[in-house]
């Protein structure tokens, strides 16, 4: 469940940070980004991304930091795909991603 | 406008390699001295900078060895990519030589190779 | 001069990456592979299939290795040396091996190996003849057929050049966080660079952390100077002084008991309670220089040399531990060669590592393919393709195309080689190779869209032939590994089928785009996903 977590946070960051760019967040919302949306994008992605490196770390140590590369990775091959080819399902996969973000959250927290 | 500006960068790659290429063969003589002074003198100025610093560094022995082993590749490619940013030629060898000189010199004062 | 320094670095970026492309995908594309080294070499002995994971692994450990030196002694008492091999969570055999007096002008010796059901203890009868996953690992830094030594200096020079590569890349590509997830589609030349874009950048610690750690997993071929300056016998000494586990000691004739292991295992738990021994090593057993030596797995931690001890196997006495006081320095180097190898990794790291790997294989591809088309691109209508172009395009399709294809035949030809052909190990490497050459002659004939389309034809045809074929010779099959959960072979097979996929929807893709008149030039999608392990 940990790893799940730091994956989604690593995901949810990654996206911040596509949505922050102006072009796909038009192509997703069909508005155009305002600068205060723009900056509250780019600042939950700084937070995530770093939650999820230091949660990586703290949990597996030189081990962690690996896999959080891994997860970066695998994170930006994910949104590069979702936001070139089906970026109408950017809203539903976002949905998707924070409630198992907040489903981990919640398993880490209990067991 | 967005895309333009991304395109401007990358177009501008081989244009350049194709330009220079038909040049002359003056050009590839320097271009291909400049690999041999990236390759070769590069490899002879990291190999003689490590073995320097393995003495000098203030670690046990076998530490030092590990340590400026681990980093030479860094070494080498500074060099290697200092190499090709510089404009003249003759500039590039003369330092690479004197410092691996003076290096050598060094070395072989504190070995007592001389 | 700053537009200069870029134009230089771009310059740069362009030359040593192509120089040395092919040989580069080569080496990644093997490399990536041998991550799943032992998974593949478990799918090449089919013989072993049958053998499931024992339950307690750790807990039956001590058993196990009484059992085997127990064996070891009735069957080759006086051999110079034994290995035990416990079973790791990667693989489930449990084996045993000894090695065979040395014939004259033998390197190395010969090991005779049993292997043994864990749970039962029975031997199973010995696999058929075969390198698996080994062979991929060993091509990506011998290449095969050449010196080694020269194939090693090669593929470090080719090494070296791809960290530049990377490096300047980084510093040209100036926009490289900005359109991070862009790729645009069907735009020829521009696609191509969106795709090597992509690939360099989603795994970019990885491809810096690879190259750089592989180099140095050969450094001291490269540069054994500081250790020959500071060390007057060379690196030798600096080697025995790193590891006194493995230093070399003269053999006696001397004969000594060999103390029981129970002894020497004794020490071993109490050092450290919860030890995973992975293998158990015996040098000269029954002589009075006889020495034992105890491996650890590492777990999780990034070390390649994990804890390890070497007792005195005539008295029992502990002589040297590794691990325990390490200096900072040590554990950089070796974190280095963990940190490459991934022997580390539990399986969700290194199917991460695999998507890196493949992304590395992507950026290679991409960027030979990029090269190229621009060069085509740039060619007025009635001008003749150069020789350099020719070359590069034909190369382009014999590695890109000719890897995957040999791979798949290499997988092919451990199924079908009759078991009892001499060299047969040989034999299937052969075949690896041969597969490759067909697919040379191929792109030598012509390099036209056409024999890419008819290249990823005859690809996705033997990547499905694999899990054909595996299910015509073996027990088992692509659905029954899914019903008993063998998630290894399931896995293995399963790549293949979406290789093959991949190569399909390339040759589809290479169909409609030939059949458009248009300006677009449009050669191969960027899924140069190859097959996995």
């Amino acid at each position: 469940m940990m790893e799940l977590l730091q994956f989604s946070l690593c995901f949810m960051a990654f996206n911040c940070f596509a949505l922050a760019k102006f072009n796909h967040f038009r192509e997703v919302f069909k508005k155009k980004l305002t600068d205060k949306q723009r900056h509250s994008f780019l600042a939950t992605g700084w937070i995530t991304i770093l939650l999820s490196l230091v949660l990586s770390v703290l949990s597996e140590g030189g081990y962690g930091a690996l896999l959080f590369c891994g997860y970066m990775a695998l994170s930006v091959l994910m949104l590069m795909i979702l936001y070139s080819f089906t970026v109408s399902w950017v809203k539903h996969i976002s949905i998707l991603n924070l409630s198992i973000l907040l489903l981990s959250c919640f398993s880490v927290m209990i067991f | 406008m967005h895309s333009q500006s991304i395109d401007a960068v990358p177009s501008q790659r081989p244009k350049n390699v194709f330009k220079k290429r038909s040049v002359s063969i003056s050009y590839r003589i320097s271009v291909f001295f400049r690999f041999v002074a990236a390759i070769f003198g590069g490899y002879v100025f990291t190999s003689v900078l490590i073995s320097l610093l393995a003495i000098l560094l203030p670690l046990n022995q076998l530490d030092s060895v590990l340590l400026t082993t681990t980093l030479s590749v860094f070494f080498y490619s500074c060099v290697f990519i200092w190499v090709f940013a510089v404009k003249s030629l003759k500039r590039v060898w003369i330092t690479i030589l004197l410092t691996t000189g003076v290096q050598f010199v060094i070395l072989s004062l504190i070995k007592g190779w001389l | 001069m700053k537009e200069n320094f870029f134009r230089s670095m771009t310059w740069l970026h362009t030359w040593v990456g192509l120089l040395v492309c092919w040989l580069l995908f080569l080496i990644f594309f093997a490399g990536t592979i041998s991550f799943f080294k032992d998974e593949i070499t478990y799918w090449f002995e089919p013989e072993t299939h049958t053998v499931t994971h024992q339950d307690n692994r750790l807990a039956k450990q001590r058993q196990q290795i009484n059992y085997a030196v127990e064996q070891l002694q009735n069957k080759a008492a006086d051999s110079s040396s034994w290995r035990i091999y416990l079973p790791e969570p990667r693989n489930p055999l449990y084996t045993y091996s000894y090695a065979e007096p040395k014939q004259s002008g033998q390197r190395r010796a010969k090991f005779t190996e049993t292997y043994l059901d864990p749970t039962t203890n029975e031997q199973i009868a010995p696999p058929r003849e075969t390198k698996g996953g080994y062979f991929f690992y060993r091509l990506h830094f011998d290449l095969h057929y050449i010196d080694v030594r020269t194939a090693r200096w090669l593929v470090c020079l080719a090494s070296l050049f791809m960290l530049i590569a990377l490096i300047t890349g980084v510093v040209i590509h100036k926009r490289i966080f900005k359109d991070m997830f862009s790729f645009r589609k069907n735009k020829g030349s521009r696609s191509w660079l969106d795709a090597h874009n992509v690939s360099s950048v989603l795994a970019l610690p990885f491809h810096i952390m690879i190259t750089y750690t592989g180099l140095i997993t050969l450094i001291f071929m490269v540069f054994p100077y500081p250790a020959q300056t500071v060390y007057e016998k060379g690196l030798q000494q600096m080697f025995n002084e790193a590891s006194p586990i493995r230093a070399r000691v003269e053999s006696s004739d001397v004969p000594a008991p060999l103390v029981s292991m129970n002894t020497i295992l004794d020490q071993v738990y109490t050092k450290s309670p919860d030890a995973d021994i992975g293998f158990f090593f015996i040098r000269d057993a029954n002589k009075e220089s006889s020495r034992v030596s105890v491996y650890l797995n590492t777990g999780k931690e990034v070390v390649d040399n994990g804890a390890a001890f070497l007792f005195s196997g005539s008295t029992g006495e502990l002589l040297a531990e590794q691990g325990k006081d390490w200096s900072a320095s040590a554990r950089f180097y070796d974190s280095m060669t963990a940190l490459h190898a991934g022997r580390l990794a539990s399986p969700l790291l290194r199917w991460l590592y695999f998507l890196c790997g493949i992304a590395g294989c992507a950026m290679i591809a991409t960027g030979c393919i990029m090269w190229a088309k621009r060069l085509r691109e740039r060619l007025k209508p009635q001008q003749q393709a150069g020789v350099g172009l020719k070359l590069v395009e034909t190369l382009n399709l014999a590695t890109l195309m000719g890897l995957p294809f040999a791979t798949a035949s290499f997988f092919i030809a451990n199924r079908l080689l009759p078991l009892e052909m001499v060299a047969r190990a040989d034999k299937e490497i052969l075949v690896f190779f041969l597969a490759w050459l067909a697919m040379t002659v191929l792109a030598i004939i012509s390099s036209s869209k056409r024999q890419w389309q008819l290249a990823a034809w005859l690809n996705a045809l033997v990547c499905f032939a694999v899990p054909l074929v595996n299910a015509m010779t073996t027990e088992g099959n692509w659905i029954s590994y899914l019903l008993t959960q063998k998630w290894t072979l399931f896995c293995v097979d399963f790549g293949f089928i979406i290789a093959g996929s991949l190569f399909i929807l390339q040759g589809k893709k290479l169909r409609t785009a030939s059949k458009k008149v248009s300006t677009r030039r449009f050669q191969k999608p960027k899924d140069l996903k190859e097959q996995q392990g």
